[in-house]
This record gives structure tokens, sequence and C-alpha cells, in this order.
């Protein structure tokens, strides 16, 4: 797949691109997929804009190659991934309103032990590539700026039995909206674990399309989002198991009070012949006050064979035995409510592998908690 | 100790204690029996201050305080433990963090000084051992994956650790076979103590072989129907519910 598109020119891709952009346009509720991140709506007359946002690389460890999308004569691993996945519409947005970006590469069987750490910042669009090659490892740690609007397409290419643990952790952001678009492609024995904290914005997604394409690729998606006031978050996936005997699991709890809004949509589709291939998704909100929301819709497409997928959703109100329990044992009632709000997100937090940003979401989070419980 | 006067307790508007009176002295174990749906769990609901029992007449008095005005955090913190008849599982706190919490809330309420985590692992242990639960059971998340007996011996030795005056034990015996019993039943008498008050709820005199009561109280249809020695438990258990609750009736 990769090296037939070493062959088409950049121009090329950018234009295909355009295309798809010019022929979709703004995304807005009627279109199934954005019928709960009216993107239309929240950008109002001020429109979707063009130009180049802008990034800044906080800790680039030793032996990450970086290359800046916007100079000439981009290096081989470049053109072989850039702008590989262009399908989708507001990810050809980025690549057609801005001509710039980012890219990284941990060469073959280079393990990165410190993190990559990138923010995001400012108004407009951009794009990131991150290329992991055989047998590389890597933790990306993903700030995301405040701005009026933003536009991020992400790819992210990881080779054979590499891994990479991206974790995005997007503050409270007022006015803020922010989307971004993330294209995953594992290859055999390769894995991907993402996790997404959210304290939300007048409208925050995440998009995910994450193919899993060779023998035991694993991707492991989990996130929490604590979201009060008129806050939204979004989180929409498409996991696709192209090949057989791969493995893909989802974990996202939401915490939601004032007029607050998670919304999660997870497809996995199980293509004709990725059998034995195994999934599981599981979405759950609490809701905190009347005027909270959650909108969660799991989905499975399967056309193969013997293969395990479970999928959940639950949205309720914190449990009044627990609440009494621990008020009967001492516990005054705000400190109980923030103890079991922490401990619903708790298995979702457990998810994130690497102890220093597993601990950075839970300070994060036990904030936020303060504030709403 | 613990004054109930001509108690009435609504459930949902329905009464279901209808003219509850009982005395407990500091130093003493009271024992409540009565059959199913007499109003047991709801006395001792209605003690622990859980929302939704309404008392719609009498009064609850706690060493001269009216227990009814206090959230039950402040109970908890004044000395009133209920041993619940189903422990609550609550996944994403572990065991330990729980009693933790638990105990510097209550000293907290009291103007007292927290103990750090080394110094509570410390009493924790200190009482852990006699009751079997084990190290690995206190880094668990609270009561999940429990046993019903390793769940009433983790109720126990809460008991143990916040040192109530007044302590509530619902159905403790429910669900355990007979040695589970009997070491539950060790750990609550070894806290018989001058200074304490017990109330045993039960709906079997099993239990009450093992942890003996000072004064049995028969509960049935919302009020106390008949009171005696320990030996009323045995003649509950020869001649049946129906025969004394029939005989008040």
């Amino acid at each position: 797949m990769t090296a037939a598109l070493a062959t088409r020119p950049l121009e090329t891709r950018r234009a295909e691109a355009a295309a798809v952009w010019q022929s979709h346009g703004v995304p807005h509720r009627r279109i199934e997929e954005w019928k709960y991140s009216d993107l239309k709506a929240a950008l109002g007359e001020k429109g979707i804009g063009e130009g180049l946002a802008e990034w800044q690389v906080q800790n680039l460890p030793a032996g990450v190659e970086m290359f800046d999308l916007s100079l000439p004569d981009p290096p081989d691993w470049v053109k072989a991934h850039f702008a590989a996945s262009n399908g989708n519409v507001m990810g050809a947005a980025s690549l057609a309103l801005s001509a710039g970006g980012i890219a990284f590469r941990v060469p073959k069987d280079v393990a990165i032990t410190a993190p990559l750490k990138l923010d995001f910042t400012g108004p407009g669009h951009v794009r990131g590539l991150l290329v992991l090659e055989e047998g590389a490892s890597l933790t990306l740690v993903e700030g995301v700026g405040l701005t009026d609007f933003r536009n991020v397409g992400f790819e992210i290419v990881l080779g054979k039995g590499a891994s990479l643990e991206h974790v995005r952790i997007s503050p409270v952001a007022g006015d803020s909206v922010l989307v971004e678009e993330a294209f995953v492609h594992v290859a055999a024995g390769a894995s991907y674990r993402g996790h997404f904290a959210s304290f939300g914005s007048k409208l925050s997604r995440m998009e995910l399309q994450i193919a899993l394409e060779g023998e035991g690729a694993e991707a492991h998606l989990s996130g929490v989002s604590v979201l009060d006031d008129k806050r939204h978050s979004d989180v929409t996936s498409h996991v696709i198991h192209r090949h057989g005997n791969t493995n893909s699991t989802q974990l996202f709890k939401h915490v939601v009070g004032g007029r607050g809004q998670a919304v999660y949509q997870g497809k996995v589709t199980v293509a004709k012949g990725a059998n034995g291939s195994d999934s599981s998704q599981t979405a759950k909100a609490l809701l905190l006050g009347e005027a909270a929301e959650a909108d969660l819709k799991p989905e499975l497409e399967i056309f193969a064979d013997d293969v395990k997928c479970a999928h959940g959703a639950a949205v309720g109100d914190l449990d009044a035995e627990s609440l009494f329990y621990m008020r009967a044992r001492g516990i005054p009632e705000a400190e109980a409510r923030g103890l079991l709000l922490q401990a619903f997100l708790e298995d979702a937090i457990a998810e994130i592998a690497a102890t220093d940003q597993r601990e950075l979401v839970r300070t994060e989070l036990l904030t936020a908690l303060k504030g709403i419980a | 100790m613990l004054e109930i006067k001509n108690l009435h307790v609504a459930v949902d508007g329905k009464e279901i204690l209808k003219g509850l009176s009982l005395s407990i002295h500091a130093g003493q174990v009271h024992a409540i029996m009565g059959p199913n749906g007499s109003g047991k769990s709801t006395l001792s609901y209605v003690l622990a201050g859980r929302a939704g029992y309404d008392i719609t007449e009498g009064s609850i008095l706690y060493n001269g305080e009216d227990l009814g005005a206090l959230a039950p955090e402040e109970r908890a913190a004044k000395g009133v433990f209920l041993a619940m008849q189903y422990p609550v599982e609550i996944p994403g706190v572990t065991t330990m963090t729980f009693l933790k919490t638990a105990l510097n809330a209550q000293r907290r309420q009291r103007g007292e000084a927290d103990i750090d985590a080394v110094g509570v692992l410390k009493l924790v242990r200190a009482k852990a051992k006699s009751l079997n639960v084990s190290e690995e059971m206190l880094k668990r998340a609270l009561n999940v994956g429990f046993s019903g007996g390793e769940k009433k011996r983790l109720e126990i030795l809460q008991m143990a650790l916040f040192e109530p005056k007044l302590a509530i034990l619902d159905e403790t015996d429910s669900g355990l076979d007979i040695d589970a019993l009997r070491l539950v039943a060790e750990g609550v008498n070894a806290l018989r103590d001058p200074s304490r008050a017990m109330l045993v709820i039960t709906h079997y005199q099993r239990l009450l072989d093992y942890i003996v009561p000072d004064r049995i109280h028969v509960l049935a249809r919302g009020r106390i129907v008949a009171e005696g020695g320990k030996e009323l438990a045995l003649e509950l258990e020869a001649k049946g519910y129906e025969h004394i609750v029939g005989q008040a009736a």
C-alpha cells in the first residue's frame, strides 16, 4: 500500500484532498457522523478559514528525526507516508487548506524511552506525521493549545512490531472549536495505545481511523472526560480489522455536569477474511444534572467468521447505595461523590501505560472533579 | 445511650415502623429478632440515616442528641456504626484507601488530626489478622469479588478500626457458613466493652448462640411485640415466630 503511494506525487495527493474537501464542505448536524457535533453551527459566520496552525515541540528525544512539512524536498519516509489517507472530510481540509505541518520518524528497532512532547497551537489547519519503523517504540504526548478554531490531521504509521503510546490531553478550552483526525496504520505485530483525556470546549472532536493491517496488530483506545458548563467533547472512532487475529479494545468514561455533552461514536469493522479477530467496546457516562447529555453509540460491522466482538454503553447517575455506604462510614457527601466519580473513571485511567502521563491525567481529573462534584 | 420512643418510619409513603420503643445502655448487647418484612432492616437504615427513610412520628435520642437531625457521616463521626447486610462493592477504590479515607474523615469531623498512610496500615494490620483479612484483600477494590464471608469480615474489621460507641449489626449472619459465623462472632465479642452498646439484628437464633445478648426484642409488623432475656431466642427457635407474634396480636 505504502510502496504504491510513494509513486504518487505529493501534489496529486493534495489535489485529491482538495477535491474531497470541495465536494463536502463544512460538516453539520444533518450529516450522520456529525449529528452530535455541529461544526458548522459552532463555527458560525467566521467559517473554517485557511492558513497554517502552529506547533511546538516541547521535548524531542534523541533518536527521533523531525522534518518541517512546509519545507521543500521532503525525505523519502515523508514521501512514502504523507497524505496517504485523505478520504475523511476534515482530514482532507487539513491538507487542502494549509501547506505545512510537522513530521517525525523513529528508525528501525530504536526504542525511545523519553516521551516526544508535541503541542498544536494557534488557529488554522495543520498536518502531523509520525512514522515508527519496524520494531521501533515511542510515547507521544500531545498537548492541545487554546484558540478560536483549529483542525489537525495526524497520520501515524506503525511498522511491523512497532509500539506507540499516544496520550492526548485536551484542557478546558472555553470557546475553542478544536477538531483533530488521526489516521493510524498498524502493521503486523504492532501496537497502538491511544488515550484521550478531555475537559471540553465549545466543540471538541477527536476522530480516529485505525486500520489493523497485519497478523497480531493491536489497538487499545481509552479516554476520560469531565465536562461542565456547556462544554462538549466527542470521540469518534472507526477501527478496521483488515487482517485476521487482530485485537482492539476501547474503554471510554465520561462525567458530565451542567449543560455538558459527551459524545462517543465507535465503529468496529471486521473485514472479510479477518477471521479470529477480537474486539471490545465500552462507553459509560455519569450524568450529574438534568441538562447534562451523553450520546454513546457503539457499532459493529462484521464480515468475517469466528470473531469475538463485545460492545456496550451505559448512562446513569452515581449509585445511591455506594454513596450511602461511604457516608455511613463517615465520609462527607461531597468527598464521597468525588471519590465515587474518581473510582468510576479509574479503569480508563489505568489504561495509560506510561506512569508519568497516567499520574498527570489523574491529577488533572481530580482537579476537574472537585469543580464538578 | 440509645433511646427510641414511639418511632414511626415511612418508606415511599408506606409506614413500616409503627410505634417502636427501645432503649439500650452502654455496655449492653441487645438483639432484635423478627420475621421477614417485620421492619428490621428499616430500623437499621433509619438509625444510620439512609435517605428515603422518613421519621413521621416519635424520636431517636443518641446520648441525648436527636439522631434524626444528623447526616449519616455525622452519625458515623459521633460513633454510630452499621454493619450492613449487603456491603456495597465499589470498583476503583481499593479497600485500604477506603479505610484510610473513612477513618480520617471521622477523625476530622471530631477535630482530631489525620493519621498518615503508614499509621493507618499499622492499625488495620493489627486488627486484620484475627479476622483473617489478608493483605491481598486490602489491596483489592472495596468488596469487589469478595465472598460473602470476606465481606462480613471486612465489615467487622471496620467496626474494630472505627471503635464505635453504638454498633448495629444487620443480619451479619446471613450467607455465612458455621466457620465464618464463628470467626465473625468472635470478632464482635472481642469488641464488647463497658463503653459500647450493640444492637444485633437477626432472623435466626443461631447467631445468638455465639453473640449472647443481654436482652432480646421481637419485632413484628413494625412494633416490638415481645421482650425478654436470652432464653427468648430459644423459645422462638422452638415454637416459631407465629406463636409469639400471634399471641401479641
